[in-house]
This record gives structure tokens, sequence and C-alpha cells, in this order.
């Protein structure tokens, strides 16, 4: 198998968070793997920090892109919008038949709630000509909260197994295969959400008391 | 009613027109022409929870939107149908919704959500077609089920089709608002 190269694209305005902790794993395992990858943060651009234009060509020199960003109310993030329809105006001819995979991570333990994210990133692929590798999608990753898979125990380590199952297709140029979303898959039993909730409330609740917050329940755009 | 068009279009389009002219007598009804608002991408810093609970800390043109969804009950989203999506333009607003969720949680149907600061809303999706792409359609309609999910609230979908004439797309707005008794 040749060696290739991937860009990755971190869709989280945090520099740190989840989706570049889960950027760096791929991008280590796409490494020992002997190929390259390199992560950029999508909003250098959109901010302006950075030119597009430079993006367009890392793009258009790399054999596959893949996303990883979190999941904002159902979808993607603004900037990440942003850049699809960048690409397609102004890339789309050099990027037509590279591979397109995507990550996305959330707040709460359901993946059932990934359809219509994954499934925008699957449109845009087909909008721009590139090859759709498949989506995976995890559930909880703002309790990781940014922390490296490797000091995250036997859960970074199941999490790294799913990505390095993921890697193992999308480098040999197949669809992501249901066995790396199964290892990334973390199933919380329904019964378990109202407990779960009850000790959230909980957390908020007293985080709010130490930070002398008055009013959680404020309804400021009423207030005027 | 209270009424609050969020265009999240780019192009100009006759669905403007028709929707203002809908409502031209109606003082409850706010339209926002999101791409010549100045409004930031949401930045994640989480201030909206705990240290300013319910307000967004970016000073931009979001408060408007804010003041009006706080007040508003049917909440329209009209976009051109990206990659069976939303535009950037109409998504850089709802991302700053945030604040109208409380920091605390519950369970409904079966999913763990944030209870809404200012009640439950009725959302009407209206998807304008741009290209043709397998399966955008559904995932549309999947993505203002998961948004009326995610809000409490009750929801409709309206997919217009540029080929179709105007009369027919005036005509199913009208039929969408009135079986509403919203006009
Ligand atoms: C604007 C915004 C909207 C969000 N919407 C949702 C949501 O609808 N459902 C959910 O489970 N989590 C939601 N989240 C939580 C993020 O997906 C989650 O915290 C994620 O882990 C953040 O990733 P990051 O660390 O890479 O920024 C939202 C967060 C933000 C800032």
């Amino acid at each position: 198998m040749k060696n290739k190269n991937m860009v990755i694209l971190n869709g989280s305005p945090r520099k740190k968070g989840t989706s570049y902790s889960f950027s760096l794993t791929i991008k280590k395992l796409v490494e020992e793997r002997g190929s390259k990858a390199e992560i950029v943060h999508i909003i250098d651009y959109y901010d302006g920090n950075k030119d597009l234009k430079d993006l367009g060509s890392l793009i258009s020199a790399c054999d596959i892109v893949g996303l990883v960003c979190p999941y904002y109310v159902d979808t993607l993030p603004s900037p990440v919008i942003w850049l699809f329809e960048k690409i397609r105006s102004e890339f789309a001819e050099t990027i037509k038949g590279k591979g397109f995979f995507a990550v996305s991570q959330n707040g709460f333990p359901d993946i059932s709630l990934f359809k219509a994210i994954l499934g925008t990133c699957r449109c845009f692929s087909e909008s721009v000509g590139m090859n759709w590798l498949g989506g995976l999608a995890y559930g909880g990753g703002a309790i990781i909260n940014g922390k490296l898979m490797e000091d995250l125990g036997k859960k970074g380590a199941k999490i790294t197994s799913g990505f390095k199952a993921a890697v193992n297709d999308i480098l040999e140029g197949k669809c992501i295969s249901h066995e790396a979303q199964e290892l990334l898959t973390v199933k919380v039993p329904k019964i378990a959400y109202r407990p779960f909730a009850a000790i959230l409330n909980h957390m908020s609740r007293s985080t709010a008391k130490k930070m002398g917050a008055k009013d959680i329940y404020r309804k400021v755009y009423l207030e005027d | 009613m209270k009424i609050v068009i969020l265009d999240g279009t780019e192009q100009e389009n006759c669905y403007e027109k028709i929707l203002k002219d809908m409502f031209a007598d109606d003082n409850q009804f706010s339209y926002f022409k999101l791409k010549d608002m100045s409004i930031q991408p949401c930045r994640s810093c989480g201030a909206c929870g705990i240290k300013s609970p319910g307000k967004c800390i970016i000073n931009d043109e979001i408060h408007p939107i804010m003041k009006a969804f706080a007040k508003g009950e049917i909440i329209v989203f009209m976009t051109p149908v990206r990659f069976g999506g939303y535009s950037s333009q109409l998504k850089k607003a709802i991302d700053r919704f945030m604040p109208l969720g409380m920091p605390l949680y519950m369970v409904k149907g079966g999913h763990l959500l944030h209870p809404m600061r200012y009640g439950s809303k009725h959302i009407i999706g209206i998807g304008i077609i741009e290209e043709n792409i397998p399966n955008q359609e559904d995932n549309f309609k999947e993505l203002v089920s998961k948004n009326a999910l995610n809000m409490s609230s009750t929801y409709e979908v309206l997919l217009l089709n540029p080929q179709d004439s105007v009369e027919k797309a005036v005509n199913e707005l009208k039929v969408l608002l009135k079986e509403q008794n919203r006009i």
C-alpha cells in the first residue's frame, strides 16, 4: 500500500478540546502506518488569521481529508459549513476524487442523534465529487473535555482501538467498518439517564453556588 | 401569534418578499436577514451557562434575535438546503442559541436534554433546494426534527423547489401557516 498524505480539519473553535485530542490520536495512528497527517484548525481560516488559499493548496496536495468536529445543535458548527461552502466554490476542481471522512462527538452518550450531521458530511462529499469513506460518532465527548486518549486509561484505549480500525480502512481506501463504530460506541442504558441527569443537575447547581451565580433560571432576554 | 423569521439565504430570492408581504400588517412579526448581520460564531466559552446565566457575552447583533426568540411562538428557519442541512449564515445564529437552554438536564422521549428557558416553540424549517444530492431532503427533515427535539418544540418542514412556480410556493406557505391559524 502506498503511503498517503492526510489533512485533518479540527472543526471546533476550541484548539485544545476533544475534537483536537481525537485528531491527535488519528494523526499518530496514521503516522504509525508510515503515512503523513497534518492537523489544521478551521477557526484560524474563518477568523482570517490564516490564508484560505494556503488551506486550498494543502488540501489539493493531499490524498485524504478528515473532519473531526463537535456536534453543535444537531449539525456542524457554522465555521465548518462555511469552509464546506468555500471549498465548493473555490477549490472543487482540485479535490475531486480525494477521500473524505468525518468524526463527530457531542455532549450526551447517544449516537442515534448523529444521522443528520454525518449525512451532511456525506452530502458535501458527493456535492464536490470526493470519495465518501464514512463517518464515526462518539457520544460523550464533553466529558473527555480535551484530555488525551493516553491519559484516559481503558476508556482511551477503547477509543483508540476504534480509531485504529477506522484508520486501517481509510488508508486502504475502504469505507469505515461497523467494527470501528462499535468500538467507539459508549453503551449507556436509557434507564440510567434519569439518575445521570440528577447527578449533572446537582453538579451544575453546586458550581453555580460556588461561582456566586444568583439565578440560573434567569430570563434575560425578556427583561427589557 | 409572534413569528420570528431567520433568513439564512445569500442570493436574491422571491421568498423574502412573499413572507414579508404575508405579514405586512402584523406587528408581531420579526424578520432577520442574517447575511446582513454581524454575528460571530459561538466560541464555546461556556459563559452563558453559569458565569452569565442565559446571556451570551459576545456583544454583537445576535441579541435582538434572542429577544425575538424569547417572545416568539413560531420560529422559521429559512435556508438553502446546503449539503442536506443549513447554510453557514443560518447556522451562525443557531449556534448562538446555547443560552436559550438552561445549564440543567432532563430526560424526555428517551433523550437527555437541556430544559428550554423560554418554553416550547413551533419550528418551521423552510429549505430551498439548490442542487441535486441523493437523500438531501430526508437529511434536511431529520435535522429540523432533531432541532425540534433539542428545543422541546413542535415542527414542520417545507421544501421549495425553485423550478416550481412562485404561486405554488405562496400557496404552500399559506397552507402551512393557515393550518396553524397563523395568518
Ligand atoms: C454551540 C454549541 C452547541 C452544542 N450543541 C450540542 C447538542 O445539540 N447536543 C449535544 O449533545 N452537545 C452539544 N454541544 C456540546 C459539544 O458537542 C461537546 O461539548 C463537544 O465535546 C465539544 O467538543 P470540543 O471540545 O472539540 O469543542 C454543543 C456545544 C456548543 C458550544
